[in-house]
């Protein structure tokens, strides 16, 4: 059987859909497409998530094809078994997925990791005899072995790359493969919940045997504008001998039509230009995409064929004008996220992933820094999408370590890994502007510190001379450093520079504000930005970005609440007389440092940058009253305890202190319609007014002025007394079976429908029909219960249920809550 | 659409140390793992701040004294502002140092 197709039986193909063409393929080819075929060769991506069997915990023999693995558990991923209950769990030492006495302590949530082993059976039999099959992991954590019919095929030690095993050696071509994962996740590896498991996609791809497009092999970037027309340089690589074949590369436009196409004769590698005229450019306002395929042809017959997303753009820097994208100067708005989808733990559900990055675009982010490892294949290509700019970051530590297990133990033999596995699948990507190789990486001014820099820096341009490499830097720079000229940057041969920012085009700098103008009178040739911030500095960062042209903008710390680095934003009331220092110990398991909570809800910070950002022209929140005998206290990546509520009936005895943000002059607090305070706004003030107000009942309206005219009006309205549940759905996505995520708010309201907003008190759920709850739980930091189960807490009045589509069909959900009215909402996956 | 080039980030040849260049130490700019190096300087500093080794003890922050300065512990209150401009006057006189 030869391993060929042309073209019309390719397009037959694709007509008929992967599920009636590819009928072997175990459990994933009985299932229907997830996404319109359309964009996709059906020989390579195809989906291998669901139908693995799991076990946690570890055991003898498990690689082994012929394991009895019945009794395990059926899983389709992704996978995470860290946001699962802790087996035989009881409280208070552990509630959920959280213990008191995990090894990663508050770093990880309190939350376990261990040994887990993952098996799926399939079969290759419809395949030509020949092809080679190829599995890809798009991340496991942490360090996995892989085994193919109990051979070992593959292991990996970094849990963010992806990487991919050649299957043909030991595969059984007529008959079952099996196919096994032992996943471990050991000692403190992890500053940040991490997860625990094969938590990303994974995929398998049928190849040409003789000759095929290399892994992650084709290179493009747009390298011109001129008159009208764009140029994109391609460089596309192949395995194995070329002789006798071309490649075919195209631009296809978002209405299908051939923008640009060029044909060539084959080598191991390829460099082509393609010229598009009047190309629809891609930036964070408009996405625009192009479809990039790459076509492996013998004569007119089709080989291998690849398809990626590509947007035609162009990224400038310089201390003139800041960054600029296709000439436009464009601030970065940015924010540092943790990989986890909150309640989902590490899973990275594309449908997770694009309510996420909606969220922040909501709120006037313009780009994330995925701090500090190299992000799903689903979350970049949601930020090319929806138009995210985004860092990829390869590292939290070098050669020196944070955690006794971090990356340092194998970072000497296994860099390399990380730097191709960062760059080689990001590097067509729009939506990536710059490489990371690390975030406040220990000791990293030393000699050896310096020489890593260096390697890091240009294995990366090695791989893609296209964008420029940075690293968060906290601290001091270091020792000033001059490089001769073969070492050096072009154009800094013989040039004071620091030691952390001599190999680095764009240094980033962690809450390094003070230091940002000063420097820059010694060094006005660098182009700067907050690559880790403090929330409390947002009118700070937002005013630099107004006057400072070298400084691009800000990644506040962080976009959104992640698990682990428990309680690093949290705030308590201290004694009176006591030392101004809290611990946020056990139960305390999510970081509360985000601008948006846990489950996507907006939080005080994020009503005040609304209005550094302009989104909004004025928002206004009350400071929680400190009980009689302390005082507030906020942790540095914190905000005070503010709530958007007008609910104080216990606070009567003394004046609230009511913060008003606004661009405006002055501002007027009006308490039922009477005028109860004013205060005109300087620079000094940075868009804050604090106004006493004495507590009544009703309804407190914030008047923003400027120049003699009102600009903005918000209120905030006492809320009446919990009567029933709201459950409300979010729109659905387009996905299909298992990858569809339904998505449903279930809030606490008084009889005018408010939302009760410091409401905690148990909600139980009802599911009938077709899905399951992939999550339930609310943004509360500390520990409540378990994530999967069907009972929760709200937190703030609200909870979030996550559902998983099992399929077309209906999902009609009841929540309950003692006293209350239930409600029902009705979910229909397709 | 304007005309424009992209910018290109070429690797460089090979490595070759930088030369380091003499310095002044400092509770601004100098790591703090430069001054526990230096023993005169270490002692400058526990002698303004007594207890120095304790308060930079914890598993948090001594991943990063090779990138701290005493500066930059102000943030977290491991260290006040008052004792800094002392200790920067007796690390000038120890003059510079590579």
């Amino acid at each position: 059987m030869s391993f060929e197709f042309d073209t019309n039986r390719r397009q037959a193909l694709m007509v008929a859909g992967a599920g009636a063409v590819f009928p072997m393929v175990g459990v994933a080819a009985a299932k229907p497409p997830v996404l319109p075929q359309r964009a996709s060769w059906p020989l390579r991506d195809i989906p291998f998530d669901d139908g693995w069997k799991f076990h946690r915990g570890g055991g003898d023999g498990f690689e082994q094809a012929g394991l009895d693995d019945s009794t395990w558990r059926v899983v389709d991923l992704p996978h995470d078994w860290g946001v699962e209950d802790v087996p035989g769990g009881t409280e208070p030492a552990q509630i959920g997925p959280f213990d008191k006495t995990a090894v990663g302590k508050g770093a990880t949530g309190f939350t376990v990791g261990g040994e887990g082993w993952y098996r799926k059976r399939f079969s290759v039999a419809g395949y030509a005899p020949d092809a080679r099959i190829e599995l890809t992991f798009d991340g496991i954590y942490l360090e996995s072995d892989v085994f193919l019919n109990g051979h070992p095929v593959s292991s990996n030690v970094n849990g963010y790359i992806p990487f991919a095993i050649d299957l043909t050696p030991y595969l059984d071509r007529k008959g079952d493969n099996v196919v096994a994962v032992r996943v471990r996740n050991e000692g403190r590896n992890t500053r940040w919940y991490a997860g625990s498991g094969i938590y990303r996609q994974v995929t398998l791809d049928v190849l040409p045997s003789q000759c095929r497009i290399a892994r992650w092999g084709v290179a493009a970037w747009t390298r011109r504008f001129a008159d009208g027309r764009a140029e994109v340089d391609l460089t596309t690589s192949l395995e194995g001998d070329a002789a006798g074949y071309e490649i075919v590369t195209r631009l296809i436009d978002a209405e299908g039509r051939t923008a640009a196409q060029g044909r060539v004769a084959a080598g191991s590698e390829v460099r082509q230009t393609l010229t598009v005229q009047g190309p629809r450019l891609w930036s964070p306002d408009h996405p625009n995409l192009y479809r990039l395929e790459t076509e492996l042809r013998r004569g007119d017959k089709v080989v291998d064929r690849l398809e990626q997303p590509f947007g035609v753009r162009i990224v400038t820097f310089d201390p003139a004008r800041g960054m600029a994208i296709n000439g436009e100067v464009i601030k970065l708005r940015g924010g540092c996220v943790h990989h986890d989808n909150g309640l989902l733990g590490a899973c990275a559900f594309r449908d997770a992933d694009e309510r996420r990055i909606r969220l922040l675009k909501q709120r006037g982010f313009n780009a994330i820094r995925s701090s500090h490892n190299p992000a799903s294949r689903s979350l970049r290509e949601t930020c090319d999408r929806l138009g995210m700019l985004m860092i990829e970051e390869a590292f939290d530590a070098w050669h020196e370590h944070k955690e006794p297990q971090d990356f340092s133990v194998h970072f000497r033999e296994h860099w390399e890994e990380v730097i191709r596995g960062m760059v080689l699948p990001a590097r067509n990507s729009a939506s990536v502007i710059m490489w990371s190789i690390g975030n406040e990486i220990p000791f990293r001014a030393s000699d050896e510190g310096v020489e890593w820099e260096w390697k890091l820096a240009n294995a990366v341009k090695t791989l893609d001379p296209t964008r420029p490499v940075t690293a968060g830097l906290n601290g001091v720079l270091g020792q000033e450093m001059i490089a001769g000229a073969d070492t050096a940057r072009p154009g800094f041969a013989g040039k004071v520079d620091n030691a952390s920012t001599m190999f680095l085009d764009v240094p980033g700098y962690n809450y390094r504000l003070d230091d940002i103008e000063r420097e820059h009178s010694s060094h006005p040739e660098r182009v700067v930005y907050g690559s880790e911030t403090f929330a409390r500095e947002v009118f700070d960062y937002a005013a630099l970005m107004d006057r400072a042209p070298y400084f691009l903008g800000e990644f506040l710390w962080t976009a959104m609440d992640y698990i682990g680095e428990a309680g690093i934003g949290a705030t308590a009331f201290l004694k009176n007389g006591s030392l101004p220092y809290y611990f946020a110990a056990w139960p305390w398991v999510n970081a509360w440092c985000g601008d948006l909570d846990l489950i996507g809800c907006q939080k005080a910070s994020s009503l005040a940058r609304d209005v550094a950002w302009g989104l909004a022209p004025v928002t206004m929140t009350v400071l929680r009253p400190a009980p009689d005998g302390t005082f507030p206290w906020t942790a540095n990546w914190g905000w005070p305890d503010e709530l958007a509520s007008w609910n104080w009936d216990d606070h009567k005895s003394k004046p609230l202190k009511v913060r008003v943000y606004t661009a405006g002059d002055k501002v007027q607090v009006i308490l039922n319609g009477q005028t109860v305070g004013e205060k005109a706004l300087a620079a000094g003030d940075k868009m804050t007014a604090e106004l006493p107000v004495p507590y009544a009942a009703g309804t407190l309206e914030a008047v923003a002025w400027k120049n003699g005219k009102v600009i903005g009006r918000t209120h905030l309205e006492t809320v009446g007394e919990a009567v029933s549940l709201r459950v409300s759905a979010e729109p659905l996505s387009q996905r299909r079976g298992r990858d569809a995520l339904a998505y449903l708010k279930i809030e606490v309201v008084d009889a005018k429908g408010r939302v009760l907003p410091d409401d905690m008190r148990p909600v139980t759920l009802a599911l009938e029909g077709s899905g399951e709850l992939a999550a339930f739980g609310s943004a509360n930091p500390q520990a409540v219960g378990s994530l999967k189960a069907s009972h929760t807490k709200t937190f703030r009045g609200k909870a979030l249920a996550i559902l998983r589509g099992r399929g077309k069909g209906a999902l009609r959900i009841t929540a309950h809550s003692p006293g209350l009215r239930g409600a029902n909402a009705r979910v229909a996956f397709e | 659409m304007t005309n424009l080039d992209a910018p290109l980030y070429p690797p460089a040849k090979a490595y070759d140390p930088p030369r380091r260049l003499p310095r002044i130490l400092s509770s601004r700019e100098t790591p703090i793992a430069i001054l526990q190096s230096i023993p005169a300087a270490w002692a400058i500093v526990n002698k303004q701040i007594p207890g120095m080794d304790r308060r930079i003890g914890n598993e948090m922050i001594k991943p990063h004294l090779g990138n701290f300065s005493l500066e930059s512990l102000l943030v977290f209150g491991v260290v006040q502002r008052e004792p800094l401009a002392r200790i920067d006057a007796e690390l000038a006189r120890l003059g510079e140092v590579m």
